[in-house]
């Protein structure tokens, strides 16, 4: 169960990074409120793709056995979703605002 | 084993709880969004579109905050209620798996195309999309219910010897006569949620004296809805369930109403009393004879079944918490109704704008449909107990059998507390949008 909370954890962890990333790059912040759903969505969707590899939040907790390596790569991987939502979110708006 | 489920379903009343304060707006606040929007398009008056962009800003942190909350409970069916889902799962996975693909995909990727694309799809296509998200949240409305009606009163189904629920007919499912109501009465009650939302952003522009003509036509609009609503969602809708309740759930109908002894004719609606569950009776009561065998069932002196007439163990095992959930809920009810009529009647004579009181109720009122929307979902799943499955599933039969009550106790720590940051980090966020405020609104 406490998988769950992992992936609660990894989730805060991308909003945070996209967070950071749209006031360290100001041309892909959408302020706090866009930035901060774009991190939701991007740190899931990475997660959920990728995670199989070996470190969604069940292999973490493989059984019982906390593996720290796996919730480490999780996090990371959660923060490049967040951040890469946010540039790949400003891609697509940039596209359809075309003028 | 008394221990582990008490803490499971503490955790998953909790973690629900939490979830649905956000699906209640945004399935209400969709209606609204295309009411603006569609406003706009036959009038051009640019306040219209902005506040219908306004909003779709709202919905989004709701609709951000729902899905993050979402995902325990997804976690929840298989790390706390193993056996639930290993028995039921052939039924309740069909309308899980159809609210995913369908309603969360069809209300996301239109979502997006709303906020980001006016400029590159025109007015009408924007409309459209408007329109697509308000389908996908009431269609995710429609299967959540659809779960829901199937475990309050079960159909379409067959046993297998292993004791596994599987699907004997798919059409059964949409056709049973507890979702119909349910998911009116439901849905209703998220505009009435929605509606004060509106208006009480409006009472709080207008108040403030700051962005005061979209604050104006949010408490116009907020006030007109929410009368609608509030009448609706007590009748017919809220008749209907109860007629139901009483039909499907007899014992959980006693329970809700306070019905301690069957009555030799014509049952007593009461008004305010407490269980007291040790005498079996209501202490303090007021009540006023034969009106509840005359809601139920049209007729003054109809027997009414009271809880007497039950075996203990066919009966809820929470029965103070039922009947105050189901009276919170109808007390409630009936003070939205009365005051949106009164702010109705107040927009009828151009008063609404300038009556302080009236303006500083509904911003203040605003927690108070949410409080209702939860104690009339205490009260159908309270009612539904000693079941999951009723009549055929109990509690105790559903839960995972190797989960220890101290790590569901744990992890119940861990959410309330991210839970907390997740909440405030709302509460920021919803409060920025509205400080910001609706003019001229871009993305």
């Amino acid at each position: 169960m406490t998988g769950t909370l992992i992936s609660l954890i990894s989730i805060l962890i991308g909003i945070i990074a996209a967070n950071a990333t749209g006031i360290l790059i100001q041309k892909y912040s959408y302020g706090v409120i866009g930035n901060t759903i774009v991190g939701v969505f991007g740190s899931i969707l990475f997660i959920k793709t990728f995670g199989r590899l070996g470190f969604n939040p069940w292999s973490i907790m493989n059984n019982g056995d906390f593996d720290g390596f796996r919730l480490i790569t999780n996090l990371v991987v959660s923060a490049i979703g967040g951040a890469s939502g946010l540039v790949l979110a400003k891609m697509v708006y940039n596209k359809l605002n075309k003028s | 084993m008394e221990d582990m489920i008490f803490y499971d379903r503490l955790q998953f009343a909790f973690t629900i709880t939490f979830h649905y304060i956000f699906p209640q707006l945004t399935m209400g606040l969709s209606l609204l969004i295309v009411y603006f929007k569609w406003k706009y398009l036959r009038n051009k008056i640019e306040k219209y579109n902005d506040s219908a962009k306004f909003f779709m800003k709202i919905f989004a942190i709701n609709f951000t905050m729902g899905v993050v909350t979402g995902i325990p409970m997804e976690f929840q069916f298989g790390t706390n209620w193993a056996k639930f889902s290993e028995l039921t799962g052939g039924i309740i996975g069909q309308t899980l798996a159809m609210e995913g693909m369908f309603s969360f995909f069809l209300e996301s990727s239109f979502l997006a195309l709303f906020i980001f694309g006016e400029k590159l799809m025109g007015q009408k296509l924007h409309l459209l999309t408007g329109f697509l998200v308000f389908l996908g949240s009431w269609a995710s409305g429609w299967f959540i219910l659809a779960t829901n009606a199937w475990m309050q009163h079960p159909v379409g189904y067959e046993i297998l010897e292993n004791g596994k629920f599987v699907l004997e007919n798919f059409s059964a499912l949409f056709t049973n006569p507890w979702l119909l109501p349910a998911f009116l009465h439901n849905q209703l009650a998220s505009v009435v949620t929605s509606s004060f939302v509106v208006a009480s952003i409006g009472a709080f522009y207008v108040l403030r004296n700051k962005q005061v003509e979209h604050g104006k036509l949010f408490l116009k609009t907020g006030v007109i809805f929410g009368l609608v609503s509030s009448i609706l969602v007590a009748f017919p809708t809220g008749d209907w369930n109860a007629k139901n309740v009483a039909k499907y759930q007899p014992a959980a109908f006693a329970a809700m109403e306070g019905i301690f002894e069957t009555e030799e004719a014509g049952a007593e609606i009461v008004l305010i009393g407490q269980p007291n569950m040790v005498e079996k009776k209501l202490d303090n009561k007021i009540a006023v004879p034969n009106i509840l065998s005359f809601l139920t069932y049209q007729e003054w002196d109809r027997q009414i079944v009271g809880m007497d007439k039950f075996k203990e163990e066919e009966l809820p095992d929470n029965i103070p918490a039922l009947y105050y959930s189901y009276h919170i809920m109808v007390g409630l009810g009936t003070v939205f109704m009365a005051i949106m009529a009164l702010a109705a009647f107040l927009l009828w004579r151009n008063k609404l704008y300038t009556s302080k009181a009236i303006l500083w109720s509904i911003m203040f009122l605003v927690p108070f449909p949410y409080i209702a929307n939860l104690t009339g979902w205490y009260t159908a799943e309270l009612g539904r107990q000693p079941y999951l499955v009723y009549g055929l599933l109990r509690t105790t039969e559903g839960v995972s059998p190797t989960v220890s009550s101290g790590n569901t106790l744990f992890t119940l720590l861990g959410f309330v507390a991210l839970y907390m940051l997740l909440g405030l980090l709302f509460l920021v966020l919803v409060g920025k949008t509205i400080n910001q405020g609706p003019k001229h609104q871009t993305h």
